[in-house]
Protein backbone atom coordinates (compact mmCIF):
# COMPACT_ATOMS: atom_id res chain seq x y z
CA UNK A 1 0.00 0.00 0.00
CA UNK A 2 1.19 3.48 -0.84
CA UNK A 3 1.42 5.25 2.48
CA UNK A 4 1.30 8.83 1.28
CA UNK A 5 -1.99 10.54 1.90
CA UNK A 6 -3.44 14.04 1.89
CA UNK A 7 -4.97 13.64 5.33
CA UNK A 8 -4.75 11.20 8.23
CA UNK A 9 -7.76 10.96 10.54
CA UNK A 10 -7.25 9.47 13.99
CA UNK A 11 -10.48 8.00 15.33
CA UNK A 12 -13.34 6.00 13.81
CA UNK A 13 -16.36 7.60 15.42
CA UNK A 14 -18.79 10.11 14.02
CA UNK A 15 -16.27 12.99 14.05
CA UNK A 16 -13.50 11.08 12.30
CA UNK A 17 -15.69 9.44 9.69
CA UNK A 18 -17.68 12.61 8.91
CA UNK A 19 -14.54 14.75 8.63
CA UNK A 20 -12.87 12.09 6.50
CA UNK A 21 -15.94 11.79 4.31
CA UNK A 22 -16.17 15.49 3.53
CA UNK A 23 -12.41 15.73 2.98
CA UNK A 24 -12.54 12.80 0.57
CA UNK A 25 -15.44 14.48 -1.22
CA UNK A 26 -13.18 17.45 -1.81
CA UNK A 27 -10.73 15.13 -3.54
CA UNK A 28 -8.31 14.53 -0.68
CA UNK A 29 -6.83 11.08 -0.28
CA UNK A 30 -7.79 10.12 3.26
CA UNK A 31 -6.67 7.36 5.58
CA UNK A 32 -8.59 6.82 8.81
CA UNK A 33 -6.83 5.02 11.67
CA UNK A 34 -9.01 3.44 14.33
CA UNK A 35 -7.38 1.60 17.22
CA UNK A 36 -10.32 -0.75 17.78
CA UNK A 37 -13.35 -0.87 15.46
CA UNK A 38 -15.65 1.82 14.05
CA UNK A 39 -18.00 3.33 16.71
CA UNK A 40 -16.05 1.62 19.53
CA UNK A 41 -15.60 4.89 21.45
CA UNK A 42 -18.28 7.39 22.39
CA UNK A 43 -20.35 7.39 19.19
CA UNK A 44 -21.51 3.79 19.49
CA UNK A 45 -22.42 4.34 23.14
CA UNK A 46 -24.63 7.39 22.72
CA UNK A 47 -28.39 7.36 23.03
CA UNK A 48 -29.06 8.54 19.45
CA UNK A 49 -30.60 11.96 20.19
CA UNK A 50 -30.14 14.92 17.88
CA UNK A 51 -31.23 18.31 19.15
CA UNK A 52 -30.98 21.92 18.09
CA UNK A 53 -32.11 23.35 21.41
CA UNK A 54 -28.86 24.82 22.66
CA UNK A 55 -28.31 28.13 24.39
CA UNK A 56 -25.51 29.75 22.38
CA UNK A 57 -25.60 30.92 18.75
CA UNK A 58 -22.67 28.77 17.56
CA UNK A 59 -24.12 25.57 19.00
CA UNK A 60 -27.62 26.33 17.70
CA UNK A 61 -26.39 27.10 14.18
CA UNK A 62 -24.12 24.05 14.12
CA UNK A 63 -26.90 21.77 15.36
CA UNK A 64 -29.38 23.15 12.83
CA UNK A 65 -26.87 22.47 10.04
CA UNK A 66 -26.40 18.95 11.41
CA UNK A 67 -30.13 18.26 11.31
CA UNK A 68 -30.22 19.53 7.72
CA UNK A 69 -27.45 17.03 6.87
CA UNK A 70 -29.02 14.10 8.77
CA UNK A 71 -32.16 14.58 6.68
CA UNK A 72 -30.20 14.02 3.46
CA UNK A 73 -28.12 11.03 4.55
CA UNK A 74 -30.62 8.30 3.55
CA UNK A 75 -30.36 9.47 0.00
CA UNK A 76 -26.64 10.15 0.16
CA UNK A 77 -25.79 6.68 1.54
CA UNK A 78 -28.60 4.86 -0.26
CA UNK A 79 -29.83 3.18 2.94
CA UNK A 80 -31.99 4.10 5.91
CA UNK A 81 -30.04 5.68 8.79
CA UNK A 82 -33.22 5.68 10.92
CA UNK A 83 -33.47 9.46 11.02
CA UNK A 84 -36.77 10.65 12.47
CA UNK A 85 -37.98 14.09 13.45
CA UNK A 86 -39.25 12.69 16.71
CA UNK A 87 -38.60 15.88 18.68
CA UNK A 88 -37.13 16.83 22.05
CA UNK A 89 -39.15 17.91 25.05
CA UNK A 90 -37.35 19.57 27.97
CA UNK A 91 -39.44 19.19 31.11
CA UNK A 92 -39.56 21.93 33.75
CA UNK A 93 -40.34 21.00 37.35
CA UNK A 94 -39.34 24.30 38.99
CA UNK A 95 -39.73 28.01 38.23
CA UNK A 96 -36.03 28.47 37.66
CA UNK A 97 -36.07 25.99 34.75
CA UNK A 98 -39.22 27.61 33.34
CA UNK A 99 -37.37 30.93 33.28
CA UNK A 100 -34.20 29.44 31.80
CA UNK A 101 -36.08 27.52 29.10
CA UNK A 102 -38.08 30.61 28.11
CA UNK A 103 -34.90 32.63 27.88
CA UNK A 104 -33.25 29.98 25.70
CA UNK A 105 -36.31 29.90 23.41
CA UNK A 106 -35.77 33.60 22.66
CA UNK A 107 -32.18 32.91 21.58
CA UNK A 108 -33.13 29.81 19.58
CA UNK A 109 -35.92 31.60 17.73
CA UNK A 110 -33.48 34.24 16.47
CA UNK A 111 -32.05 31.50 14.26
CA UNK A 112 -35.41 30.37 12.96
CA UNK A 113 -35.81 27.35 15.21
CA UNK A 114 -39.46 26.47 15.83
CA UNK A 115 -39.63 25.88 19.55
CA UNK A 116 -42.49 26.48 21.99
CA UNK A 117 -43.14 26.48 25.70
CA UNK A 118 -46.11 24.22 26.42
CA UNK A 119 -48.36 23.89 29.47
CA UNK A 120 -48.44 20.44 31.10
CA UNK A 121 -51.75 19.73 29.34
CA UNK A 122 -50.25 20.70 25.99
CA UNK A 123 -47.23 18.48 26.73
CA UNK A 124 -49.64 15.62 27.33
CA UNK A 125 -51.23 16.24 23.95
CA UNK A 126 -47.84 15.78 22.28
CA UNK A 127 -46.92 12.80 24.47
CA UNK A 128 -50.13 11.10 25.67
CA UNK A 129 -48.18 8.63 27.83
CA UNK A 130 -46.45 11.43 29.77
CA UNK A 131 -47.06 11.68 33.52
CA UNK A 132 -47.61 15.40 34.16
CA UNK A 133 -47.58 15.22 37.96
CA UNK A 134 -45.39 18.06 39.35
CA UNK A 135 -44.74 19.30 35.80
CA UNK A 136 -44.82 23.08 35.25
CA UNK A 137 -44.41 22.91 31.50
CA UNK A 138 -42.10 21.81 28.75
CA UNK A 139 -40.19 23.13 25.79
CA UNK A 140 -41.05 21.35 22.58
CA UNK A 141 -39.04 21.32 19.39
CA UNK A 142 -40.62 19.01 16.83
CA UNK A 143 -37.73 19.22 14.36
CA UNK A 144 -35.18 17.72 16.76
CA UNK A 145 -34.77 14.02 16.24
CA UNK A 146 -32.82 10.81 16.33
CA UNK A 147 -30.79 8.56 14.06
CA UNK A 148 -28.81 5.35 14.30
CA UNK A 149 -25.15 6.15 15.11
CA UNK A 150 -23.87 2.80 13.81
CA UNK A 151 -25.53 3.28 10.44
CA UNK A 152 -24.46 6.90 10.10
CA UNK A 153 -20.82 5.93 10.73
CA UNK A 154 -21.21 3.00 8.34
CA UNK A 155 -22.40 5.39 5.64
CA UNK A 156 -19.63 7.94 6.18
CA UNK A 157 -16.92 5.27 6.29
CA UNK A 158 -18.18 3.53 3.16
CA UNK A 159 -18.24 6.95 1.52
CA UNK A 160 -14.57 7.49 2.37
CA UNK A 161 -13.71 4.18 0.70
CA UNK A 162 -15.85 4.96 -2.34
CA UNK A 163 -13.97 8.24 -2.69
CA UNK A 164 -10.67 6.39 -2.76
CA UNK A 165 -9.76 6.62 0.93
CA UNK A 166 -8.78 3.89 3.36
CA UNK A 167 -10.27 2.81 6.69
CA UNK A 168 -7.92 0.84 8.91
CA UNK A 169 -9.36 -0.70 12.08
CA UNK A 170 -7.25 -2.43 14.76
CA UNK A 171 -4.67 0.24 13.99
CA UNK A 172 -3.40 2.11 17.03
CA UNK A 173 -1.37 5.26 16.65
CA UNK A 174 1.94 5.24 18.51
CA UNK A 175 3.50 8.49 17.41
CA UNK A 176 2.93 11.62 15.41
CA UNK A 177 6.10 12.84 13.79
CA UNK A 178 6.71 16.55 13.32
CA UNK A 179 9.51 18.59 11.76
CA UNK A 180 9.91 22.33 12.25
CA UNK A 181 6.57 22.42 14.07
CA UNK A 182 4.79 20.78 11.13
CA UNK A 183 3.18 17.34 11.00
CA UNK A 184 4.95 14.87 8.75
CA UNK A 185 3.64 11.41 9.46
CA UNK A 186 1.90 9.07 11.88
CA UNK A 187 3.34 5.76 12.99
CA UNK A 188 1.35 2.90 14.43
CA UNK A 189 1.98 0.09 16.90
CA UNK A 190 1.78 -2.25 13.92
CA UNK A 191 5.02 -0.69 12.68
CA UNK A 192 3.52 1.22 9.78
CA UNK A 193 4.09 4.88 8.95
CA UNK A 194 1.61 7.04 7.05
CA UNK A 195 2.64 10.41 5.67
CA UNK A 196 0.36 13.42 5.19
CA UNK A 197 0.50 17.18 5.64
CA UNK A 198 -2.79 17.05 7.59
CA UNK A 199 -3.54 15.06 10.75
CA UNK A 200 -6.94 15.28 12.44
CA UNK A 201 -7.33 14.33 16.08
CA UNK A 202 -10.83 12.85 16.33
CA UNK A 203 -9.95 10.39 19.07
CA UNK A 204 -12.84 11.18 21.44
CA UNK A 205 -11.98 9.88 24.93
CA UNK A 206 -8.36 9.39 23.83
CA UNK A 207 -7.98 12.90 22.39
CA UNK A 208 -5.67 14.06 25.17
CA UNK A 209 -3.25 11.18 24.60
CA UNK A 210 -3.16 11.96 20.87
CA UNK A 211 -2.56 15.65 21.66
CA UNK A 212 0.37 14.73 23.89
CA UNK A 213 2.07 13.11 20.91
CA UNK A 214 2.63 16.59 19.51
CA UNK A 215 3.17 18.13 22.96
CA UNK A 216 -0.25 19.78 23.13
CA UNK A 217 -2.20 19.84 26.36
CA UNK A 218 -5.83 19.47 25.34
CA UNK A 219 -8.29 20.37 28.11
CA UNK A 220 -10.49 17.33 27.52
CA UNK A 221 -11.55 15.01 30.29
CA UNK A 222 -13.66 11.90 29.67
CA UNK A 223 -16.45 11.18 32.15
CA UNK A 224 -18.44 8.01 32.50
CA UNK A 225 -22.13 8.11 31.59
CA UNK A 226 -24.20 4.96 31.81
CA UNK A 227 -27.05 4.03 29.49
CA UNK A 228 -29.58 1.30 28.92
CA UNK A 229 -31.91 0.03 26.21
CA UNK A 230 -35.19 -1.87 26.47
CA UNK A 231 -36.84 -4.42 24.25
CA UNK A 232 -38.66 -3.03 21.20
CA UNK A 233 -42.36 -2.33 21.62
CA UNK A 234 -44.94 -0.66 19.37
CA UNK A 235 -43.76 2.81 18.38
CA UNK A 236 -45.56 5.40 20.52
CA UNK A 237 -43.70 8.44 19.20
CA UNK A 238 -42.13 9.22 22.58
CA UNK A 239 -39.70 12.07 21.85
CA UNK A 240 -36.48 12.59 23.77
CA UNK A 241 -37.75 13.58 27.20
CA UNK A 242 -35.21 15.59 29.15
CA UNK A 243 -35.65 15.85 32.90
CA UNK A 244 -33.03 18.07 34.56
CA UNK A 245 -34.05 17.37 38.14
CA UNK A 246 -31.21 16.11 40.35
CA UNK A 247 -32.64 12.63 39.90
CA UNK A 248 -33.73 13.17 36.30
CA UNK A 249 -32.49 11.70 33.05
CA UNK A 250 -33.22 11.61 29.37
CA UNK A 251 -34.65 8.91 27.15
CA UNK A 252 -36.32 8.46 23.79
CA UNK A 253 -38.16 5.75 21.94
CA UNK A 254 -36.17 4.66 18.93
CA UNK A 255 -38.17 4.49 15.70
CA UNK A 256 -37.35 0.79 15.87
CA UNK A 257 -39.33 0.54 19.14
CA UNK A 258 -36.68 0.35 21.89
CA UNK A 259 -36.41 2.91 24.69
CA UNK A 260 -32.87 4.14 25.17
CA UNK A 261 -31.77 6.47 27.93
CA UNK A 262 -29.20 7.70 30.37
CA UNK A 263 -28.65 10.20 33.17
CA UNK A 264 -25.80 12.39 34.33
CA UNK A 265 -24.44 10.99 37.59
CA UNK A 266 -24.62 13.35 40.56
CA UNK A 267 -20.96 12.81 41.32
CA UNK A 268 -19.03 12.91 38.06
CA UNK A 269 -16.89 9.89 37.35
CA UNK A 270 -13.79 10.98 35.44
CA UNK A 271 -11.81 8.54 33.32
CA UNK A 272 -12.44 6.03 30.58
CA UNK A 273 -14.06 3.41 32.80
CA UNK A 274 -17.07 2.03 30.93
CA UNK A 275 -18.32 -0.47 33.50
CA UNK A 276 -22.00 -0.56 34.27
CA UNK A 277 -23.64 -0.61 37.67
CA UNK A 278 -26.74 -2.14 39.23
CA UNK A 279 -27.44 1.24 40.82
CA UNK A 280 -27.85 2.81 37.39
CA UNK A 281 -30.07 -0.01 36.14
CA UNK A 282 -32.42 0.40 39.09
CA UNK A 283 -32.34 4.18 39.22
CA UNK A 284 -32.85 4.66 35.49
CA UNK A 285 -35.78 2.23 35.59
CA UNK A 286 -37.35 4.27 38.37
CA UNK A 287 -36.74 7.59 36.67
CA UNK A 288 -38.06 6.46 33.28
CA UNK A 289 -41.23 4.90 34.61
CA UNK A 290 -41.86 7.95 36.80
CA UNK A 291 -42.11 10.07 33.64
CA UNK A 292 -43.76 7.45 31.42
CA UNK A 293 -45.53 5.00 33.79
CA UNK A 294 -46.49 2.68 30.92
CA UNK A 295 -42.82 1.72 30.71
CA UNK A 296 -43.03 -0.42 33.84
CA UNK A 297 -43.99 -3.46 31.77
CA UNK A 298 -41.19 -3.03 29.25
CA UNK A 299 -38.07 -5.13 29.80
CA UNK A 300 -34.53 -3.78 29.89
CA UNK A 301 -32.28 -5.70 27.51
CA UNK A 302 -28.85 -4.24 27.99
CA UNK A 303 -26.86 -1.61 29.85
CA UNK A 304 -23.45 -0.12 29.12
CA UNK A 305 -21.47 3.06 29.62
CA UNK A 306 -19.60 5.53 27.48
CA UNK A 307 -17.57 8.69 27.80
CA UNK A 308 -18.69 12.28 27.65
CA UNK A 309 -15.50 14.07 26.64
CA UNK A 310 -15.78 17.30 28.61
CA UNK A 311 -14.07 20.63 28.07
CA UNK A 312 -14.07 23.34 30.77
CA UNK A 313 -16.87 25.34 29.08
CA UNK A 314 -18.97 22.51 27.66
CA UNK A 315 -18.21 23.39 24.04
CA UNK A 316 -16.19 21.33 21.56
CA UNK A 317 -12.68 22.23 20.44
CA UNK A 318 -12.37 22.30 16.70
CA UNK A 319 -9.83 23.72 14.27
CA UNK A 320 -6.14 24.35 13.87
CA UNK A 321 -3.49 24.30 16.58
CA UNK A 322 -0.01 25.77 16.92
CA UNK A 323 1.36 22.66 15.18
CA UNK A 324 1.00 23.25 11.47
CA UNK A 325 -1.23 20.60 9.88
CA UNK A 326 -2.47 19.25 13.21
CA UNK A 327 -6.21 19.81 13.63
CA UNK A 328 -8.50 18.96 16.52
CA UNK A 329 -12.13 17.95 16.61
CA UNK A 330 -12.36 16.90 20.24
CA UNK A 331 -14.19 17.47 23.52
CA UNK A 332 -17.70 16.96 22.20
CA UNK A 333 -19.19 17.03 25.73
CA UNK A 334 -21.82 14.42 24.91
CA UNK A 335 -22.91 16.11 21.67
CA UNK A 336 -20.57 14.40 19.21
CA UNK A 337 -23.15 12.36 17.37
CA UNK A 338 -25.64 15.20 17.00
CA UNK A 339 -23.09 17.83 15.99
CA UNK A 340 -20.74 15.47 14.13
CA UNK A 341 -22.03 15.69 10.56
CA UNK A 342 -21.94 19.51 10.63
CA UNK A 343 -18.61 19.77 12.44
CA UNK A 344 -17.08 17.24 10.05
CA UNK A 345 -18.28 19.27 7.10
CA UNK A 346 -17.09 22.56 8.63
CA UNK A 347 -13.65 21.19 9.48
CA UNK A 348 -13.20 19.69 6.01
CA UNK A 349 -14.01 23.10 4.54
CA UNK A 350 -11.63 24.78 6.96
CA UNK A 351 -8.78 22.38 6.14
CA UNK A 352 -9.18 22.75 2.38
CA UNK A 353 -10.38 26.36 2.00
CA UNK A 354 -9.13 27.93 5.27
CA UNK A 355 -12.57 29.32 6.03
CA UNK A 356 -15.45 28.49 8.34
CA UNK A 357 -19.07 28.78 7.14
CA UNK A 358 -19.65 31.22 10.05
CA UNK A 359 -17.73 32.42 13.06
CA UNK A 360 -16.72 29.41 15.17
CA UNK A 361 -14.52 31.25 17.69
CA UNK A 362 -16.66 29.81 20.46
CA UNK A 363 -15.25 26.36 19.55
CA UNK A 364 -11.69 27.48 18.77
CA UNK A 365 -8.63 25.72 20.10
CA UNK A 366 -6.75 28.05 22.45
CA UNK A 367 -9.82 30.08 23.50
CA UNK A 368 -10.08 31.11 27.11
CA UNK A 369 -12.53 28.91 28.95
CA UNK A 370 -15.42 30.56 30.74
CA UNK A 371 -18.48 29.04 32.28
CA UNK A 372 -19.94 25.70 31.27
CA UNK A 373 -23.00 25.85 29.02
CA UNK A 374 -26.19 25.92 31.07
CA UNK A 375 -28.05 23.25 29.13
CA UNK A 376 -25.76 20.27 29.36
CA UNK B 1 -30.82 -26.78 -0.06
CA UNK B 2 -32.63 -23.66 1.03
CA UNK B 3 -31.48 -20.27 -0.13
CA UNK B 4 -29.22 -18.21 2.12
CA UNK B 5 -31.94 -15.60 2.00
CA UNK B 6 -34.23 -17.98 3.89
CA UNK B 7 -31.81 -18.94 6.64
CA UNK B 8 -32.28 -16.71 9.66
CA UNK B 9 -29.14 -16.34 11.77
CA UNK B 10 -30.48 -13.76 14.25
CA UNK B 11 -34.12 -14.41 15.03
CA UNK B 12 -34.58 -11.32 17.15
CA UNK B 13 -33.53 -8.91 14.43
CA UNK B 14 -34.36 -11.04 11.35
CA UNK B 15 -30.82 -11.14 9.99
CA UNK B 16 -30.25 -13.77 7.32
CA UNK B 17 -27.20 -15.82 6.43
CA UNK B 18 -27.04 -13.91 3.16
CA UNK B 19 -26.82 -10.57 5.00
CA UNK B 20 -24.08 -11.82 7.32
CA UNK B 21 -22.03 -13.25 4.46
CA UNK B 22 -22.49 -10.12 2.39
CA UNK B 23 -21.28 -7.93 5.23
CA UNK B 24 -18.20 -10.14 5.68
CA UNK B 25 -17.58 -10.03 1.92
CA UNK B 26 -17.75 -6.24 2.21
CA UNK B 27 -14.87 -6.37 4.65
CA UNK B 28 -16.64 -6.31 8.01
CA UNK B 29 -14.79 -9.09 9.77
CA UNK B 30 -14.64 -7.70 13.31
CA UNK B 31 -17.39 -9.41 15.39
CA UNK B 32 -18.18 -6.17 17.28
CA UNK B 33 -18.43 -4.32 13.98
CA UNK B 34 -20.77 -6.93 12.50
CA UNK B 35 -22.92 -6.65 15.61
CA UNK B 36 -23.22 -2.89 15.31
CA UNK B 37 -23.62 -2.53 11.57
CA UNK B 38 -26.10 -5.43 11.23
CA UNK B 39 -27.65 -5.19 14.72
CA UNK B 40 -27.09 -8.90 14.97
CA UNK B 41 -27.31 -10.09 18.57
CA UNK B 42 -28.84 -6.85 19.83
CA UNK B 43 -32.40 -8.11 20.30
CA UNK B 44 -34.13 -9.84 23.23
CA UNK B 45 -31.80 -12.89 23.32
CA UNK B 46 -28.69 -10.67 23.30
CA UNK B 47 -26.84 -12.95 20.89
CA UNK B 48 -27.23 -16.20 22.75
CA UNK B 49 -27.88 -18.18 19.59
CA UNK B 50 -26.57 -16.03 16.79
CA UNK B 51 -23.33 -15.18 18.58
CA UNK B 52 -22.01 -18.69 18.12
CA UNK B 53 -23.36 -18.91 14.59
CA UNK B 54 -21.63 -15.66 13.64
CA UNK B 55 -18.34 -16.97 15.06
CA UNK B 56 -18.66 -20.06 12.87
CA UNK B 57 -19.58 -18.11 9.76
CA UNK B 58 -16.68 -15.72 10.35
CA UNK B 59 -14.31 -18.65 10.86
CA UNK B 60 -15.48 -20.33 7.67
CA UNK B 61 -15.35 -17.15 5.58
CA UNK B 62 -12.02 -15.84 6.87
CA UNK B 63 -10.22 -19.15 7.29
CA UNK B 64 -9.51 -18.38 10.96
CA UNK B 65 -9.96 -20.82 13.80
CA UNK B 66 -13.16 -20.11 15.78
CA UNK B 67 -10.93 -20.15 18.86
CA UNK B 68 -9.25 -16.87 17.88
CA UNK B 69 -12.50 -15.03 17.05
CA UNK B 70 -13.34 -13.05 20.14
CA UNK B 71 -17.03 -13.11 21.09
CA UNK B 72 -18.75 -9.74 21.49
CA UNK B 73 -19.02 -8.19 24.96
CA UNK B 74 -21.68 -9.61 27.24
CA UNK B 75 -23.55 -6.90 29.09
CA UNK B 76 -25.90 -6.93 32.02
CA UNK B 77 -28.63 -7.78 32.74
CA UNK B 78 -28.00 -11.38 31.72
CA UNK B 79 -31.69 -11.87 31.04
CA UNK B 80 -34.07 -9.07 30.21
CA UNK B 81 -35.91 -7.69 33.25
CA UNK B 82 -39.16 -5.68 33.23
CA UNK B 83 -38.67 -2.18 34.54
CA UNK B 84 -41.19 -2.67 37.35
CA UNK B 85 -39.03 -5.49 38.75
CA UNK B 86 -36.01 -3.22 38.93
CA UNK B 87 -37.12 -0.78 41.56
CA UNK B 88 -39.16 -0.99 44.68
CA UNK B 89 -42.22 1.21 44.67
CA UNK B 90 -42.14 1.25 48.48
CA UNK B 91 -39.15 3.58 48.14
CA UNK B 92 -41.18 6.24 46.35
Amino acid sequence: MNKNFDAIIIGGGIIGTATGYYLSQKGLKVVLLEKDFLTAGSTGRCITGIRQQFSTPTSIKTAMESVAIFKTLDEEFDFDIEWASSGYMFLAYDEEKVKLFKKNIQIQRQFGLKVNFLTPEECKKVVPLLNIKDLLGGVWCASDGQANPFLVVKGFSEGIEKNGGKILINTKVENINTKNNKVQSVSTYGGETFSAPVVVNAAGPWAREIGKMVNLKLPVEPERHEALITEAVAYQRIPMLVDYRADGGYFVQRVTGQFIGCYTPETLIPGKNTNSTLEFLREMSRRMSRIVPALENVAVLRQWAGSYCMTPDGNPIIGKTEIEGFYCAVGMCGHGFMLGPALGKFLAQYITDKSWPFNLDEFAYGRSFGEREKMV
Amino acid sequence: MSSKKDIIICRCQDITLEQVEQAIDNGITHPEQLKRFLHIGMGPCQGRTCGQLVTRILARKTGKSPAVIKPTSTRPPLISVPIKELWDREDE
